[in-house]
């Protein structure tokens, strides 16, 4: 506020008679004022900028932007005077236009008595917005008798509709095999259940089926944008996230009662359930690397990772979208900037980063990888005394950057040079010369009393110096390099007569630089009497090509006895490094890592650079008054987190998941806005069934498998899905009232997942790590797909390694999210892509092709009994005469494999019926 | 199917037996489905501001919320932050401070410590009749900047080029949102029924910094997710490989007959009859794509023009072909053309991330994007064609006015930078706000990124603020609750 304000303020205040007016009355004086010049914007439920000027408590509070807009006695304190008063053009209010100096001097002169406002004078009153249906309690009726055909048949009725009549057997077979398993049924299945059509007893199967967990499990994986790259331009690999993704599948298929799930997934590290908070750490993050350097940017950094926890939490299980209130108070639903940073608060010591599973199979596991890695070493340095000794008449591997040995009979020695006759590149550069004796001491060390000489050096500070030649240390940071391009020497003198049998060099052991590499040298000993008697020189060895790899260990040239003890060992050697690829990292999960919480303050417009009030963790004031000390433990504040939402009497937690379960098996929710239940959010079409299903869910100890067999056994659920009713067409469009089964298009992932079933290549290899969907992992860009599949890849689509962003290229396009936001439902879009991608690509003519294999060895060469397994196999049905006779013509002419791609892309094939 | 239709291609064919399907098929529904799938929706007046998109033909063209001053857009998209301080902010005080360090400056930024300040790389030279200070790094570009609309006082929410991209592509930092053209596409459709409403054009050098999130969807539906095509590597599955083109058209009409039967015993399912149109749409592109994407029908002159036959610098004839591509889509009627200049993350190389080496390393993609994109304006002047399009020049943020300490080079600056439009309802030869005296933060007519985007917005004749979409309890926009026009720019 500019200082000169409250100079005018007082040169208003001493008019004299502004000093003798009575005192201003806000209902005669000031209401007005605001009535004809504030209240178009700000008053009402949509106020700009949140500030509303009609409601006492409401103005007092402020709007969005600034505090308290009126502050009582002190005008010049007040934004409300500011505003009416500034001279710039983009702040003054009301815009483009000044109030009359009269009104200005009023409204200031009322903020100087003290602001009265009584009570009770307001039109309006600010709405409750407590008052909305899903924030009260679940009721449900008491009714024992009722099912969820009461509830659809009462609202059918009421619009004067009918349900439809049941569908055929196999047409509920198919809708509930793709529906619980994303998978079509098997001619088998589909044959049995004609003979005895129980439909218990299928259900019961499909529920035990571990394929069940695989498909309900990426409805939740959706909701949470679970992938496993970390997004964002380098959408680098994240390669241990894949735990989680399993644990979500298997807690579906244990029937993981949903209370414990959601408890797991917010503090799984205190359950026995480490994967589990995978939850938590879901979204794209940004590195530390892609952070600024500068510390606004790590603020600003860390508050939107913080605040992607927050809006999973809160859309996910509450179905509340609290991450609005971020900047200002929500705008339609009782959630304040404090209760968001409150919520921010319970997650404070959250730590986008790998943790180390803490079930005893991972500690045994990092037991037995700690023990396989000592071992490793042992062998490879018993593999590394098995060098060849110079001169043994086979050719010795060529000289490398690393580690070159000189094995030589033992050896007396007052002294050894060695020599460089030629570099692959400038001069030469030797980061440790060693000198073993028979009992592996290193007696060149310039700490044993060895000095040393040289042709000449260039000394670098702390990187190049002719001392470093003997120091114990390797790498270029502590090395000899010589001043002559492609040359110069180097003399060890011991302080007595040493016995030599290994001498060993490298230009770099620690692995970085390559050049500078000796690759002509001759090694030499003083025995004591002034003469050079050579000992070792690069004749022998393989003929350097800087181009050629570090040769693998060799036996070539080993003593025999030597051979077969070296063979041993390499095989071990083999062994373990497989056995270590296969068990590292398989105890890390990218479930987040917990430390000491940051302080959480009331940002003001979400800014970090802005922070207020320090704010403990609290759950949403205006549900519930459960807060923790600011002090509170990092763990103990996501337990009292999960335990808030978990119980039974939280009016949201029950009832969103039902409807997520709901929209599952119908493919919308009762209430379509299924992670928004707040006062934006749709209506639900069938209330009173909602709250009976939630009612259902706790009692049934939240048991989801219960809730599937309540819905998919129904006979709503059962209806027909044809749409021959044109009353009800007419009317309801949209079948929200579900006057009959309302069918839609496979998801992406059942379409791959059902071609690979009929094709009979499917892989049924259950968790772990991804398979690829294109030719890396991660990374910056350039995402080749793979276009051939095979074992791995034939796996179901949950296990293929998700790139976030990165839509697969053939079946991306049916509306696969991407992993950037959540997914609360797919929705079904049609395009040509879709048409282009299933009915070229590659990945279905290859199907095309394993079908038609399938197909004759299952039925042999008949054409006509090869069309009918087919239809058997993709639609569970066989062929009309006319559909046989269509399909022959083509098979005869273009082979079986036309039938089966076409076949792939048929509406029968790809529509749950 | 008779045998004297045996000589046509396959769409033909295919649409053969669309026609017979049409006149036979007793399924009244599955005979509108086509005419609707090809006729513009009349119904959307400008009442309803949020589109309703019916599955069906999601590129039905849509009318606009108003009257449009454009009709298509091209944005060429400068991926790696440009310099605006070698290209269109000229600051000669810069010239007066060079190598002295910035008085009360930032130590530390972006990628770490600061450096002198540091003077503009290349010549300025006033030009055309506005006297408009431009650098001689772009001269094709300079000759055209009385066209130009100039806004030189953006600023981005990020200083990291992933989130900054995802900002100026989306108005969010985070991913997961929809970019521009994916906005546009939802609310207007597309002229073209042939072609993808929604073309990204990569860089001949790679993909830009932050990938398909540029011309991602998010979460409005997949139709409106930018399709990829480069005048070199053609929208995948186009065709079937290994297929005999006899057994491919044996197969599409084989599918029809089966779909058709089906609809007919599932009469009056909508979606049916909308996935039977979208195979018809796709015989159509498999036509158009490859028509659309073969050069060889441009005469010499164009070639020359945008420099497509520049045999010595693969890079440039390779952008310069994807600016002819750009061109000929805009021909056909498609929506919007994203073209790309640079490509990914690689210290500089291969985009205008001059941290190290900026002369270097911008002599280099100067001469990549300046010819090309200047004879792709050119081109669409001459034809008429910039009566009806937008051209957009944006970069995701500037650069600092001092060099990072031991480098020659500029770290990221998001507080003051310049992009540019061109073209219908564009004000020409406008340069709209200023950045300080050394080219770092905007102090005049300061305009976030939404600004822009919602100006973009405008020129189709959109409310931004009434376009959106509801995503888990929030009515999204393209320029969130932040949008504001620039009237300055329009004209």
């Amino acid at each position: 506020m500019p200082k000169y304000l409250g100079l005018l303020i007082l040169s208003i205040l001493a008019v004299p008679g502004n000093l003798r007016a009575e005192p201003i009355d806000f209902v005669r004086d000031v209401r007005p004022i605001f009535e004809a010049h504030c209240y178009d914007c700000h008053s009402g439920e949509e106020a700009e900028s949140g500030l509303r000027l009609d409601v006492k408590s409401a103005a007092f509070k402020g709007g969005d932007n600034h505090g308290p807009d009126i502050v009582a006695g002190k005008p010049d304190e007040s934004p409300l005077i500011h505003f009416v008063r500034t001279d710039n053009e983009d702040e003054l209010m009301p815009p483009g236009e000044r109030l009359p100096e009269d009104d200005i001097a009023t409204l200031t002169r009322w903020i100087v008595e003290g602001a009265v406002w009584p009570d009770g004078v307001d039109t309006v009153e600010l709405a409750d917005r407590m008052d909305h249906w899903s924030f009260k309690p679940v009721q449900a009726d008491e009714d024992a008798e009722l099912t969820i055909d009461d509830f659809v048949d009462r609202r059918l009725n009421e619009a004067g509709l009918n349900r439809a009549a049941p569908a055929t057997h196999v047409e509920w077979l198919r809708r509930v095999t793709f529906d619980m398993t994303g998978l079509p049924p098997t001619p088998e299945e589909v044959a049995e259940f004609r003979k005895h059509p129980d439909y218990e007893a299928v259900v019961e199967r499909l529920l035990a089926s571990p394929r069940y967990g695989e498909r309900w499990a990426q409805h939740w994986l959706d909701v949470v944008r679970y992938a496993d790259t970390h997004g964002f331009e380098v959408n680098t690999e994240r390669p241990n996230a894949w735990p989680y993704r399993d644990y979500v599948i298997q807690a579906f298929n244990e029937d993981v009662p949903y209370d414990r799930f959601i408890r797991e997934q917010i503090v799984g590290d205190a359950l026995g359930e480490d994967a589990a908070t995978g939850f938590l750490v879901t979204a794209s993050v940004l590195l530390p690397g892609q952070i600024g350097k500068d510390e606004p940017s790590k603020r600003l950094a860390r508050q939107d990772s913080l605040d992607e926890i927050v809006n999973n939490i809160g859309q996910t299980f509450l179905g509340l979208s609290i991450g609005c209130a971020r900047c200002h108070d929500h705008k339609f639903d009782p959630i304040s900037a404090r209760d968001y940073y409150a919520m921010q608060a319970f997650v404070a010591g959250v730590e986008y980063a790998d943790r180390p599973l803490n079930t005893p199979e991972a500690q045994k596991q990092r037991r037995e990888l700690a023990k396989l890695k000592t071992r490793l070493k042992e062998v490879e340095a018993e593999l590394a005394a098995f060098t060849p000794f110079v001169g043994n008449g086979a050719e010795r591997p060529m000289v490398n950057a690393r580690t070159n040995v000189e094995r030589i009979r033992p050896t007396s020695a007052k002294r050894l040079r060695f020599t460089v006759l030629a570099t692959n590149r400038l001069e030469p550069c030797i980061d440790e010369l060693e000198v073993f004796d028979p009992d592996g001491n290193n007696v060149a060390l310039a700490s044993s009393g060895t000095k040393v000489t040289a042709s000449g050096e260039i000394q670098v500070a702390n990187r190049h110096d002719l001392t470093y030649l003997n120091d114990g240390t390797y790498g270029n940071s502590s090395s000899w390099m010589s001043n002559e391009k492609g040359g110069g020497w180097v003399i060890l003198e011991f302080p007595a007569d040493v016995v030599v049998d290994r001498v060993v060099w490298g230009r770099d052991r620690l692995g970085k630089y390559d050049d500078r590499l000796a690759i002509d040298y001759r090694i030499e000993i003083d025995p004591g009497d002034g003469t050079w008697v050579p000992i070792a020189d690069a004749s022998d060895r393989r003929k350097f090509d800087d181009a050629a790899k570090t040769p693998p260990f060799s036996t070539d040239g080993l003593p025999v006895e030597e051979q077969i003890a070296a063979k041993a060992l390499l095989e071990e050697e083999q062994q373990l490094k497989k056995r270590i690829a296969s068990s590292e990292g398989a105890q890390l999960v990218f479930a987040g890592k917990f430390r000491e919480p940051d302080t959480i303050y009331l940002l003001n417009r979400g800014d970090p650079e802005q922070p207020g009030d320090v704010v403990p963790a609290a759950v949403l004031s205006s549900f519930d008054s459960l807060e923790l000390p600011v002090d509170a433990a990092e763990q103990k504040r996501r337990m009292a987190l999960a335990d808030w939402i978990a119980r039974p009497d939280n009016p949201l937690t029950a009832r969103v998941m039902v409807n997520r379960i709901w929209q599952g098996h119908f493919g919308i929710g009762l209430v379509e806005t299924s992670s928004d239940f707040g006062r934006s959010g749709a209506t639900p079409t069938h209330p009173e069934l909602l709250d009976w299903l939630a009612t259902k869910f706790v009692e049934n100890d939240w048991s989801i498998k219960q809730m599937h067999r309540l819905i998919v056994l129904s006979q709503t659920y059962r209806q027909s899905s044809a749409v021959d009713d044109p009353a009800a067409v007419a009317q309801d469009a949209d079948v929200r009232l579900l006057w009959r089964f309302p069918s839609r298009r496979l998801e992406g992932e059942a379409i791959r997942d059902s071609m690979l079933a009929v094709s009979g290549e499917l892989n049924l290899k259950m968790y772990g790590r991804g398979y690829n969907l294109f030719d890396k992992r991660g990374g910056l860009t350039g995402f080749e797909p793979v276009e051939t599949f095979k074992i791995d890849g034939l796996r179901r689509m949950i296990y293929a390694h998700k790139v976030r962003r990165e839509r697969e290229a053939v079946f991306g396009a049916f509306d696969c999210p991407d992993g950037g936001q959540s997914a609360a439902r797919r929705r079904e879009s049609t395009t040509p892509i879709q048409a282009l991608n299933l009915f070229n690509s590659k990945f279905t003519l290859d199907r095309a092709d394993a079908m038609a294999d399938r197909v004759q060895k299952e039925v042999g060469e008949d054409v006509q009994d090869q069309i009918v397994r087919c239809y058997e196999l993709a639609f569970a049905r066989t062929p009309e005469a006319i559909e046989l006779a269509d399909a022959e013509e083509v098979v005869l002419e273009y082979g079986l494999p036309v039938l089966c791609r076409v076949l792939f892309n048929c509406n029968e094939f790809l529509v749950m019926p | 199917m008779t045998s004297d239709v045996e000589h046509l291609s396959t769409a033909g064919r295919s649409l053969l037996d669309r026609r017979s399907f049409l006149s036979n098929s007793a399924t009244a529904l599955g005979s509108i489905a086509l005419t609707q799938l090809l006729g513009s929706d009349q119904l959307l007046g400008s009442e309803v501001k949020t589109p309703k998109i019916d599955p069906a033909r999601p590129y039905a063209p849509r009318q606009p919320h108003f009257p449009a001053r454009a009709k298509n857009v091209v944005v060429i998209f400068c991926a790696g932050a440009v310099s605006q301080l070698e290209t269109w902010d000229y600051k000669p005080e810069l010239i007066k401070w060079d190598n002295k360090p910035l008085p009360g400056g930032p130590a530390v930024t972006f990628q770490g410590p600061a450096g002198n300040l540091a003077r503009p790389q290349y010549e300025f030279r006033q030009r055309g009749e506005t006297g408009k200070w431009v650098s001689d790094m772009i001269p094709h570009l300079a000759e055209l900047t009385d066209d130009f609309a100039f806004v030189h006082s953006l600023t981005s929410t990020s200083n990291t080029h992933g989130p900054a991209e995802n900002f100026l592509s989306t108005g969010f930092v985070l991913d997961g949102f929809p970019s521009l053209g994916s906005w546009v596409t939802y609310a207007l459709g597309s002229e073209s029924q042939e072609l993808p409403a929604y073309i990204a054009i990569p860089d001949p050098r790679g993909v830009p910094q932050n990938g398909s999130n540029n011309w991602g969807a998010g979460f409005l539906p997949a139709a409106f997710q930018g399709t990829t095509m480069t005048a070199s590597d053609p929208v995948r599955h186009l065709a079937a490989p290994g297929v005999s083109s006899k057994a491919d058209k044996a197969a599409r009409s084989l599918l029809q007959r089966m779909n058709e039967r089906h609809l007919e015993q599932h009469p009056g399912d909508g979606k049916l009859a909308a996935r039977i149109a979208s195979y018809e749409l796709a015989a159509r592109m498999q036509l158009s794509v490859p028509e659309i994407s073969d050069l060889s029908t441009e005469p010499e002159h164009i070639l020359k023009l945008y420099g497509a036959d520049d045999v010595e610098n693969k890079n440039k004839a390779g952008f310069a072909r994807n600016c002819i591509l750009a061109r000929r889509l805009i021909e056909r009627g498609v929506r919007f053309v994203q073209l790309f200049n640079g490509a990914y993350a690689s210290g500089g190389k291969l985009n205008w991330d001059g941290h190290n080496a900026l002369k270097e390393q911008y002599d280099v993609h100067a001469e990549v994007l300046d010819q090309p994109a200047a004879a792709l304006i050119r081109d669409l002047k001459q034809r008429g064609l910039l009566e009806d399009t937008l051209v957009v020049w944006c970069t995701e943020f500037g650069r600092m006015p001092f060099f990072q300490k031991g480098a020659k080079g500029r770290d990221h600056n998001p507080d003051g930078f310049t992009c540019w439009m061109t073209g219908a309802g564009v004000m020409p030869g406008v340069s709209h706000g200023t950045t300080d005296e050394f080219g770092q933060k905007a102090i005049e007519n300061v305009h976030p990124l939404y600004h822009f985007n919602a100006t973009i917005l405008h020129l189709l004749g959109l409310d931004y603020e009434a376009l959106s979409f509801e995503h888990n309890g929030i009515q999204r926009r393209l320029t969130n609750v932040e949008g504001k026009l620039i009237p300055e720019i329009l004209a």
